[in-house]
């Protein structure tokens, strides 16, 4: 019973939307026909008054979200670094190894009394930085904890080559307290860890004017750096011309140190650089040579397709059909 | 170290693709000294007079090398200016950075003018003046630094 007169009703809706769809046509059509007669006025009134309703949301949506609200003054965040063409980051470049050399003499003897660089190994430096025998000489220069011996005590060793670049401070406080407060970053990974990278170590490094500009608050120890967020940083210009002499006898201006070094900082970030391109090659040697023989595969395989020939041979007439 | 490598050691000096050792320089040379005197087994009987050649051979080369590297380093610290502070000096003053130029200079004395109670700083116009001199400095400065 309930179902009945559930299917009943449901006829009743079907056939009165139907009577109204009906309706509303035969209405929009009489419409439509008596106002291209009486009024395109009224037409032309809607058109305008959709596009303003358009406009006027556009507006009000610009007016109400439109503005960016800038948390920061440009101080505050810093200038942007400029975009420098460095080799090492086109695609078929790899890192220029006596740019890393130089880098590292740099870091060694520049960057290294304050920074550390712990995530590097000296094991890593052999072959892209320095020969093994520099490199081991280089890690006796230093002590390191050995093993504990038969009394159970800690004994120092001189470095080899598993042993990681030495850290000019025990802690983050021992760092800070000799720094005036402030934290000398670790640079093993400062090139992927920095907005700009390499060419926002490169400027801050090189981008110490002379003066701060009239009007500029720089606080107490902090010097003035446009490219630092705040423009107050803590470390001092370090690099002037003929701070280090290159064995390779390069003329060590202020850029050119800054620029090896921070090329020597981006190894160190991401080592396996020229391992990764030469690997993106393999894969596009690769691919292309599937590729094309993918080509030459399809044009055999269906060469009987595109080679075929079909033909209509009409039978000649019905009686020799028949026979 | 048994036969065999003294016979593949041997092999491998001879043979034209010899790979290349991340060695010191200073054992290289001496590797290669005795790969050429491998070749020559006269030579290699007689170790004691070519390693008193050796060392004579070095010790000249010091005598010339110091005084020179030492006459070049005072040419490099009379010599030695920064090219990216020299262009980048060029380019302040070039067409391309007037108008940023011209707004900082303007600032600048502005500020200066003021006296102590000012508030504003210049440091806005030293950015536009900063990037647009570094960028149009940055090609320039590539093709000089190696």
């Amino acid at each position: 019973m309930l179902a009945r007169s559930c299917l009943r009703s449901t006829r009743a809706f079907a056939s009165a939307r139907n009577g109204a769809v009906r309706v509303s046509k035969r209405a929009a059509s009489s419409s439509s026909s008596g106002s291209t007669a009486d009024s395109p006025l009224r037409l032309n009134i809607a058109a305008v008054a959709s596009t303003a309703v358009a406009a006027g949301s556009i507006a009000w949506y610009l007016h109400l979200y439109g503005p960016n609200a800038h948390a920061m003054t440009p101080a505050e965040e810093g200038l942007h670094p400029t975009k420098y063409p460095w080799v090492h980051q086109q695609w078929f470049k790899t890192f220029d190894h006596q740019a890393l050399r130089r880098g590292f003499q740099v870091y060694r003897e520049v960057c290294a009394s304050c920074h550390s660089l712990s995530r590097v190994p000296y094991r890593a430096l052999v072959g892209t930085v320095l020969a093994a025998d520099e490199a081991k000489a280089l890690a006796e220069e230093n002590e390191y904890d050995d093993e504990p011996n038969d009394q159970g005590e800690i004994e120092k060793r001189p470095g080899k080559l598993a042993d990681y670049l030495p850290a000019p401070y025990p802690n983050d406080e021992a760092a800070r307290f000799a720094n005036n407060g402030a934290l000398p970053p670790d640079l093993s990974l400062m090139v992927k860890a920095r907005h700009g990278g390499c060419d926002y170590i490169f400027s801050l490094l090189t981008g110490y004017p002379e003066e701060a500009p009239a009007g500029a608050s720089v606080g107490e120890g902090l010097y003035f750096n446009p490219y630092f967020p705040g423009t107050g940083i803590a470390m001092a210009r370090v690099l002037y011309d003929g701070l280090v002499d290159y064995e390779d006898e390069t003329p060590a201006t202020t850029s050119q140190m800054a620029k090896d070094v921070v090329e020597f900082l981006n190894w160190a970030a991401e080592p396996e650089m020229d391992d990764r391109k030469r690997m993106g090659m393999k894969v596009l040697v690769m691919t292309s040579v599937l590729f094309a023989l993918s080509v030459w595969v399809k044009r055999y395989k269906w060469a009987y397709l595109k080679s075929r020939k079909i033909v209509y041979d009409p039978p000649k007439a019905a009686k020799n059909v028949r026979e | 170290m048994g036969f065999w490598d003294t016979i593949t050691d041997l092999v491998e000096a001879a043979t034209p693709w010899a790979t290349a050792d991340a060695e010191a320089p200073a054992a290289e040379s001496k590797d290669m000294e005795e790969t050429r005197n491998m070749r020559t087994p006269q030579a290699r009987r007689i170790p004691a007079d070519w390693e008193g050649d050796k060392t004579t051979v070095e010790s000249s080369k010091e005598d010339e090398g110091e005084p020179e590297a030492e006459e070049e380093e005072e040419e490099d610290e009379e010599e030695l200016s920064d090219p990216k502070e020299k262009l980048e000096a060029e380019c302040t003053e070039s067409k391309q950075c007037a108008p940023v130029k011209h707004h900082f200079d303007e600032c600048v004395e502005r500020v200066t003018g003021a006296g102590s109670d000012n508030k504003e700083d210049c440091v806005e116009e030293f950015f536009h003046l900063a990037h647009c001199a570094s960028a149009c400095a940055a090609p320039k400065l590539w093709s000089q630094l190696k």
